[in-house]
């Protein structure tokens, strides 16, 4: 004979499809009805933003776009914030990325940035070179000698019949680095970059890497970090664009409301009913 | 993307939307059949996807400068072949070189880095106080992150017996490196948060609830 559950105890027992159900549903609402939330800026996306508005006109600088399509609420934001305002700065883009999607993911951003990319010319002021594998081993050997991982474009163009990369061959030559990724291609950067050529970096990463790479960003490693779609977020206020990651931290903030009350309830029916197990 | 008018793109758009629902019903009601059809549909594409691309790259950067005078590039190229020799049991040896090779190169090259990022600087950054004029907020931090460090490293001290005083300072190292764990949990919560936001806008913008 089953023994009947006391309220707490079925608030402990609840069906976490219950949670799923209403987090998928929570998480509609702020695209239906945005709540403008207030979003402060914080030191580290300052810094990323401050640096980038130092770029001067004609300075190449590379985008690492290493992360796949399953990223781009995270990434993409914050990635498209930053390529919109060195276009802005007159900076010339390399753009690369070690993932199979990266043409996608190349497409999405040049797609929200379509009124600045249109003012560009392909090669002159900006190139894209696609894929590359094969880890840190490369990231090592583009430092050293860009035409032997990428001898031509992602369009089969040799990089010396493209006028931006006439001159631009190895690390010494790129202004900066942004490393927009998912998992250690900034460390890659860092190790193979930074610390041997002292390439300026920055990462624009995943929530996950926040903790990560805090401690390179205070060491002075990384001259800035943006944190997830709230580091997107922050670039979006910066630049005076509200766009997905705005709307998106609503969304952001109502799941951790429901994530933060799911906690509550779990603890409560958990120590509520402690006493019967005794 | 805006919304697609020709057929091909309403079609991919509401396969995507039909595929996601298959996803997420694993979740939200329970495994079955729609779910499996869906898992292996997304393994089987990325699978064709990536060796499309990985085929690709090696020719562009591989076979295309060896056929055009870099014999060299034919080393990469048998290397690779090499590893193929571990789907052949007896042969599987010779699949140690070029794993041999990989692992070496990327120790080394791993190395050759680690030091000033990971160890020097952390540790000037650690101990170098705040420039003048800093807030209290900024102390708070130098202050909690020299010790927490301190702390944190010294529970990994395994030649004593963590007892008194060193027993006092691991016991906060643990709570130290809890916090940081916790830290970085919330931080994947919220990662996963935000893809979830990705798909549960792309549910309503099919819909065209919300604009794309």
């Amino acid at each position: 004979m089953s023994e009947e559950l006391t309220f707490w105890e079925k608030l402990a027992r609840i069906d976490r499809r219950v949670f799923y159900w209403i987090l998928f549903i929570g998480l509609m609402v702020p695209f239906i009805r945005p709540l403008g939330l207030a979003i402060t800026v914080s030191p580290s996306t300052r810094d990323l933003y401050e640096e980038l508005r130092r770029v001067q006109p004609g300075d190449v600088c590379l985008i690492n776009i290493a992360f796949g399509v399953s990223a781009w609420p995270e990434c993409m934001p914050a990635t498209a914030a930053c390529t919109k305002l060195l276009i802005r700065q007159g900076a010339k883009l390399i753009i690369i990325g070690p993932y199979y999607d990266v043409d996608l993911s190349y497409e999405e951003l040049k797609r929200r940035c379509a009124e600045d990319f249109a003012k560009l010319k392909y090669g002159e002021d900006y190139v894209y070179l696609g894929f590359y594998a094969g880890g840190e081993a490369v990231v090592a050997q583009l430092a050293s000698d860009f035409r032997s991982v990428f001898p031509t474009d992602a369009y089969g163009t040799p990089l010396d019949e493209l006028p931006m990369m006439k001159n631009i061959n190895k690390a010494t030559d790129i202004r900066l680095v942004l490393s927009s990724d998912t998992g250690d291609w900034c460390s890659y950067y860092i190790r193979q970059w930074r610390i041997p050529y002292g390439v300026p970096l920055a990462e624009i990463g995943i929530a996950m890497l926040g903790s990560e790479y805090m401690p390179h960003y205070r060491a002075g490693i990384l001259f800035g970090m943006s944190v997830g779609v709230r580091g997107g977020a922050e670039l979006e206020k910066l630049i005076g664009e509200p766009a997905d990651a705005t709307i998106r931290m609503d969304a952001i903030n109502i799941s951790h409301i429901l994530v933060i009350i799911a906690v509550l309830l779990g603890n409560i029916g958990y120590f509520a009913s402690r006493g019967k197990r005794r | 993307m805006p919304y697609p008018t020709d057929p091909a793109g309403i079609a991919g758009l509401w396969v995507a939307w039909l595929l996601m629902l298959m996803i997420y019903s694993y979740p939200l009601y329970k495994e079955n059949l729609a779910f499996r059809f869906a898992e292996h549909t997304y393994i089987g594409i990325t699978l064709g996807v990536s060796l499309i691309v990985a085929m690709t790259n090696v020719i562009r950067i591989a076979i295309v400068p060896m056929l055009q005078g870099k014999y060299h590039y034919i080393i990469p190229i048998i290397l690779g072949f090499m590893m193929y020799s571990l789907l052949v049991p007896r042969y599987r040896w010779v699949s140690r070189y070029p794993i041999a090779i990989l692992v070496g190169t990327g120790f080394g090259l791993g190395m050759r880095g680690v030091l000033i990022p990971n160890i020097t600087q952390q540790v000037i950054s650690t101990i170098t106080p705040p420039a003048a004029g800093a807030g209290a907020v900024d102390w708070w931090n130098y202050i909690y992150i020299a010790i927490g460090t301190i702390c944190a490293v010294m529970y990994f001290v395994l030649t004593w017996e963590h007892r008194g005083g060193l027993g006092s300072a691991t016991r906060l190292g643990r709570w130290i490196i809890m916090i940081g764990l916790g830290a970085y949990f919330g931080n994947t919560v919220l990662f996963r948060m935000a893809m979830l936001s990705g798909r549960a806008q792309f549910f309503l913008q099919v819909l065209k609830i919300v604009p794309m």
